[in-house]
C-alpha cells in the first residue's frame, strides 16, 4: 500500500516539476518588456536590438504607406505625452488603424534610429466605440 | 401614423419601465433568497413555493427589461445613451438587435437575463420532484443573479445603466453605430453563444453549492447537473469556434487563434469544464474525487467571471480588451468573496468530501482520468500564467513584461499531445489495473497503426522538404552558374534527415497519437457492435446503432474524441504548414503561392446597406487551369462616426480541405493607371478540418446529452 502511494506521489511530483520547469524556461525565453514610448527611449541603450512590445497611440499625421515597398511607416506616441518611436511594418495595415488609435507593436528596437522593425502590429479593436464606462452618468432614469 | 404615435408614446416611458423592472427584480431576488433559505431551514413548503415564484417573477421582470431595450434599439431611441453608443439608424435590423450585447451595459443585462432563464429552468425541472437539493441550488443561482442585478442597476460607480437617458431630455440625431467589425453573422452569434455557455455552467456550480449547503455530497448533484454541464460544454465549444471563425474571416491576418487574453478567457472555463466532465465519471463509478469535482466546477464557474475581470479591469493590455471600467474590480470582489464562502463550506463539509476509494495503480483507467485532469488543469494554469504575466512580472521585478503568441504555442504542445494520446488510451485501459492481456488486446494494434502513420508522415514531409530544397538549389544554380545540382541520392538523403530544416517531430507525434486514438476508438465501436449484432442476431450496422442507443453518454463521448483528433490534425496543418506571400501588384500582374498562380484582373465596386465596397478581381490558376475568380475587398463605412472606418473583407476559397485566402490593402486612386495594390495571400492547409472536427465534437456532445438518465449501475462512460 505504501509503495503504491509512493509511486503515485513520485509520478505526480515528476509531472508537476516538468510542468513548472517547462513554463518557467519558456517564460524566461519568450518574455519581452511591455513599454510606452517614453520608457523605451529612456532605456534605449539597454533595449537596443531587443524584442520589445510597444504600447501607445498612432501619432497624428505620421503614417505613410509605400505601396511599392509594401511598407507602412508611422510613429507611436505616448498616450499622454509627446515622446515618439518610429515603426516600420511590412504587412497589410490592420483594421481600425487610424490617427490617435491605440496600437500594440512587437518587434526589434534599433536605438540609434529610434525605430522598431515590427513583426506584429495590432490595433485596439471591437469595442472602439464604447466610451470609457467610468465617466459619470449624464442623467439618471429613476 | 397610428403606429408612429404608439412607438413615440412607448419610447417616452420605455427607459423608465426597463429601469423600474430592474429595481423591482432586485427585491424579488432578495425575497427569493430569503424565502428559500428560511423555508429550507424551517422546512416550510409554503415559503419554498414563494421563493420559487419569486425566481419566476425575477425572470419575467428581466425579460421585460430586455424586451424594452431591444424595442429601443429597433425604434432608434437616441435619447438613451447605450442605444447611441452601439447602434445607428442605418444599421441593419439584425445588428440593431445584436447591439444588445454590443457594449458593456447591454451585455450585462443579457447575461443577467440568461441567468434568470437558467434559474427558471431549475424551478421547472423540480416542479414534480420537489427536491430540496434544487432549492439549495436555486439559492446559489439567485446569489449570482443578485450580483448582476446590482451592477445592471447603474447604481454602482463606474457602470451606467442600459436605460440611462441623456440629461435635460436631450436626443441625439443618430447613434455612433456598432463597430463595423462586429457587423458580421459570426460576431452576431459568437457573444451570445459564449454567454449561454457560461451561464449554463452556473447551474452545475449551483448544484455543487447546493450539495455543500445541504450536505448531500454523494453523486446525485452530479447526476442532476450532468446535462447542464454537457449543454454548457457544447455551447462553449460552438461559441469559441465562432469567435475563431470570425477572426479568420474578418481580421485579414489569415489565422483563427492568437492566444489573446479575451480568447484565453473563453478557453480556460472550457478546459476546466472538460476536466470536470471526465472526473465526475470517476465520482459516479468509484465514489472518488468528490472534493476535486466540487473544486473543478467552482473553478470553471469562477473563471467565467475572471474573464470579465481580465478584459474589463484594464490590468491587462490587449487589443481585444474592452472599454475599461470599475466593473472588472466588482467581478474580482465577487470572485474573492464567493471563494471565501466556498472554502468555508468545504471546511464545514470536510468529512463528507473524503473519497471512499483510492487509486490502485498508476496504469489504470482511473489514473488515466486523473492524468487527463492534471493536464487540463495544468494547461489552464499555464494559459492563466501567460495571460497574467504582465501583472506577475511587474509584481516580481517592477517592470511590465508580456509573452507573445509563440510562448503559448510552445508551452501547450507537449501537454496537448499527451492529452491527445489519452483520448485513445483512456477508453481502452482497464479499470483498477492494466493487465498484460488488456495491453495485448487493446493497445498493440493502435500502436502499430500509429507508428506506420508516423512513418508515412516522415516520408511525406521529407518529400516536401526535397521539393523545397530542389527548388532552392535550382534557383541558386540559375543565379550562380558554377553551382551544380547535387546527386539525387544525396538530395533524397538530406531530405530524409531534414537537413537545413527542423525535424517535424511534433507533427509525427501528432499523427502517431491521432491514428492511435482513431484505431483504438473504432476498435471499441467495432467490438461492441459485433458483440451486440451477434447477441441480437442482427447486422453489424444495426448492432452499432443499438450500441450507441444503449449508452449514448459513453459512445457520444467517443465521437467527441474522434472530433478532437480531427481538430488536432487541422491545427497541425493550418498552424504548422501555412504559406504566406505579400506583394504589390498592378492590374494584370501575377504572383505565385504554393502551386497556385494569382493574377489581378480587374477592380469592382459594390454598395452595402451602410458601407461602400471596393476591391479587385483575382483569377486563380493551377498548372495553367482556371480554378476560381476571387474578390478580396475593403468596406468603407459611411454612417455617423464611421466615416473614416474601413475594414478588410478577405476572399476565401476552399480547395479540398485547404483554403486560399486573399486580403488587400487600400485601393489606390490610380490603380487603372499603373498604381499598386498590396496583396497578401495565404495558403492554409487542412483548415477546413478544424471546422469539421468541431462539428463532429458537437455531434458527439449531442449524442451524449440525449441520454436522459444515468444509473450508477450503468458503466459511467469510457
Amino acid at each position: 500500500m505504501k509503495k503504491r502511494r509512493l509511486k503515485i506521489f513520485a509520478a505526480s511530483a515528476i509531472l508537476l516539476t516538468s510542468f513548472v520547469v517547462l513554463v518557467l524556461s519558456m517564460t524566461k525565453k519568450e518574455s519581452m518588456p511591455e513599454l510606452t514610448p517614453s520608457q523605451l527611449i529612456t532605456n534605449a541603450d539597454t533595449l537596443n536590438n531587443q524584442n520589445v512590445q510597444l504600447v501607445g497611440a498612432i501619432s497624428e499625421g505620421s503614417s505613410a504607406w509605400d505601396a511599392a515597398k509594401f511598407e507602412l511607416t508611422f510613429a507611436v506616441r505616448e498616450l499622454e505625452g509627446s515622446e515618439k518611436v518610429n515603426v516600420v511594418y511590412n504587412r497589410l495595415k490592420p483594421d481600425n488603424f487610424t490617427d490617435g488609435g491605440n496600437v500594440f507593436v512587437e518587434g526589434i528596437y534599433d536605438a540609434e534610429k529610434n525605430l522598431i522593425v515590427a513583426t506584429d502590429l495590432q490595433t485596439k479593436c471591437a469595442s472602439k466605440y464604447e466610451e470609457a464606462e467610468s465617466s459619470e452618468p449624464a442623467s439618471s432614469s429613476l | 401614423m397610428l403606429i408612429e404615435v404608439l412607438v413615440e408614446r412607448i419610447q417616452g416611458v420605455a427607459a423608465e419601465l426597463g429601469q423600474a423592472a430592474i429595481w423591482v427584480s432586485l427585491f424579488s431576488t432578495i425575497w427569493a433568497i430569503a424565502a428559500l433559505g428560511i423555508g429550507l431551514q424551517l422546512k416550510k413548503i409554503g415559503l419554498l413555493k414563494s421563493g420559487r415564484n419569486a425566481v419566476i417573477a425575477t425572470f419575467a421582470l428581466i425579460s421585460l427589461a430586455t424586451a424594452v431595450l431591444i424595442f429601443s434599439f429597433v425604434t432608434d431611441d437616441f435619447s438613451m445613451r447605450y442605444v447611441v453608443e452601439v447602434s445607428s439608424a442605418a444599421q441593419p435590423l439584425l445588428y440593431k438587435i445584436t447591439a444588445l450585447w454590443g457594449g458593456m451595459s447591454g451585455s450585462l443585462l443579457f447575461w443577467l437575463w440568461l441567468i434568470t432563464v437558467g434559474s427558471v429552468l431549475v424551478v421547472w425541472q423540480n416542479r414534480k420532484a420537489n427536491d430540496t437539493l434544487s432549492d439549495y441550488a436555486l439559492i446559489a443561482v439567485t446569489i449570482v443573479q443578485l450580483f448582476f442585478i446590482l451592477v445592471v442597476t447603474g447604481a454602482v460607480h463606474g457602470v451606467y445603466s442600459p436605460f440611462e437617458r441623456y440629461a435635460n431630455g436631450m436626443v441625439m440625431s443618430d447613434g455612433k453605430g456598432l463597430n463595423p467589425l462586429l457587423q458580421t453573422p459570426s460576431m452576431a452569434f459568437h457573444p451570445p453563444t459564449l454567454y449561454i455557455g457560461w451561464i449554463s455552467l452556473t447551474v452545475p456550480f449551483a448544484f455543487a453549492m447546493g450539495a455543500l449547503f445541504s450536505g448531500r455530497i454523494a453523486s446525485d448533484w452530479t447526476l442532476r447537473s450532468r446535462r447542464w454541464m454537457l449543454f454548457s460544454w457544447i455551447v462553449l465549444t460552438v461559441g469559441i469556434t465562432l469567435g475563431g471563425h470570425w477572426a479568420y474571416q474578418e481580421l485579414g491576418w489569415g489565422g483563427y487563434w492568437a492566444w489573446d487574453p479575451v480568447e484565453n478567457a473563453s478557453f480556460m472555463p472550457w478546459l476546466l469544464g472538460t476536466a470536470y466532465l471526465h472526473s465526475v465519471m470517476i465520482q459516479e463509478k468509484r465514489n472518488m474525487l468528490k472534493l476535486w469535482n466540487i473544486l473543478l466546477i467552482t473553478l470553471a464557474f469562477q473563471f467565467t467571471l475572471l474573464g470579465t475581470f481580465i478584459t474589463r479591469s484594464g490590468v491587462i493590455s490587449s487589443v481585444h480588451s474592452f472599454a475599461q471600467s470599475d466593473i472588472g474590480w466588482y467581478f474580482l470582489g465577487f470572485i474573492l468573496t464567493s471563494t471565501a464562502g466556498i472554502i468555508g463550506l468545504i471546511v464545514y463539509r470536510w468529512q463528507r468530501l473524503k473519497s471512499a476509494n483510492r487509486l490502485e495503480s498508476l496504469l489504470s483507467r482511473e489514473s488515466a482520468f486523473v492524468l487527463n485532469n492534471w493536464l487540463l488543469v495544468g494547461l489552464t494554469l499555464i494559459i492563466l500564467w501567460g495571460t497574467l504575466w504582465p501583472i506577475i512580472s511587474e509584481a516580481i521585478s517592477g517592470e511590465k513584461a508580456t509573452v507573445p503568441e509563440a510562448f503559448f504555442n510552445k508551452v501547450v504542445i507537449i501537454p496537448g499531445l499527451l492529452l491527445l494520446f489519452l483520448t485513445g488510451a483512456g477508453p481502452i485501459i482497464s479499470w483498477k489495473k492494466i493487465t498484460f492481456n488488456n495491453f495485448r488486446r487493446m493497445f498493440i494494434l493502435p500502436i502499430i497503426y500509429g507508428l506506420v502513420a508516423a512513418g508515412v508522415t516522415w516520408f511525406f514531409l521529407a518529400y516536401r522538404t526535397y521539393t523545397i530544397n530542389v527548388a532552392a538549389e535550382k534557383d541558386m544554380a540559375t543565379a550562380v552558374s558554377d553551382v551544380t545540382t547535387p546527386n539525387i541520392f544525396v538530395q533524397v538523403w538530406e531530405s530524409l534527415i531534414f537537413k537545413d530544416h527542423p525535424i517535424p517531430i511534433y507533427s509525427m507525434l501528432c499523427v502517431f497519437a491521432s491514428v492511435f486514438v482513431v484505431v483504438a476508438i473504432f476498435n471499441e465501436f467495432y467490438r461492441g457492435a459485433k458483440l451486440r449484432g451477434k447477441r441480437q442476431q442482427t447486422s453489424l450496422f444495426s448492432g452499432l446503432l443499438q450500441l450507441i442507443q444503449r449508452n449514448k453518454r459513453r459512445y457520444g463521448g467517443y465521437i467527441i474524441h474522434i472530433g478532437i483528433v480531427i481538430v488536432y490534425i487541422g491545427i497541425m496543418g493550418s498552424k504548422g504548414y501555412f504559406l504566406l506571400e505579400s506583394k504589390s501588384l498592378q492590374l494584370g500582374d501575377s504572383m505565385e503561392v504554393g502551386a497556385y498562380q494569382f493574377t489581378v484582373e480587374d477592380t469592382f465596386q459594390e454598395q452595402g446597406e451602410n458601407y461602400n465596397q471596393a476591391g479587385i478581381i483575382v483569377d486563380v490558376e493551377k498548372d495553367g487551369k482556371h480554378v476560381k475568380k476571387m474578390k478580396p475587398a475593403r468596406n468603407y463605412y459611411f454612417k455617423a462616426g464611421q466615416g473614416d472606418q474601413d475594414t478588410i473583407e478577405s476572399a476565401i476559397h476552399g480547395i479540398g480541405m485547404n483554403d486560399v485566402y486573399i486580403a488587400i490593402g487600400d485601393l489606390p486612386q490610380d490603380l487603372r493607371n499603373g498604381g499598386l495594390v498590396n496583396v497578401q495571400i495565404y495558403h492554409n492547409p487542412l483548415i477546413k478540418v478544424v471546422w469539421i472536427g468541431v462539428f463532429v465534437m458537437v455531434l458527439g456532445g449531442l449524442v451524449a446529452i440525449s441520454q436522459k438518465h444515468v444509473h450508477k449501475s450503468q458503466e459511467a462512460m469510457a
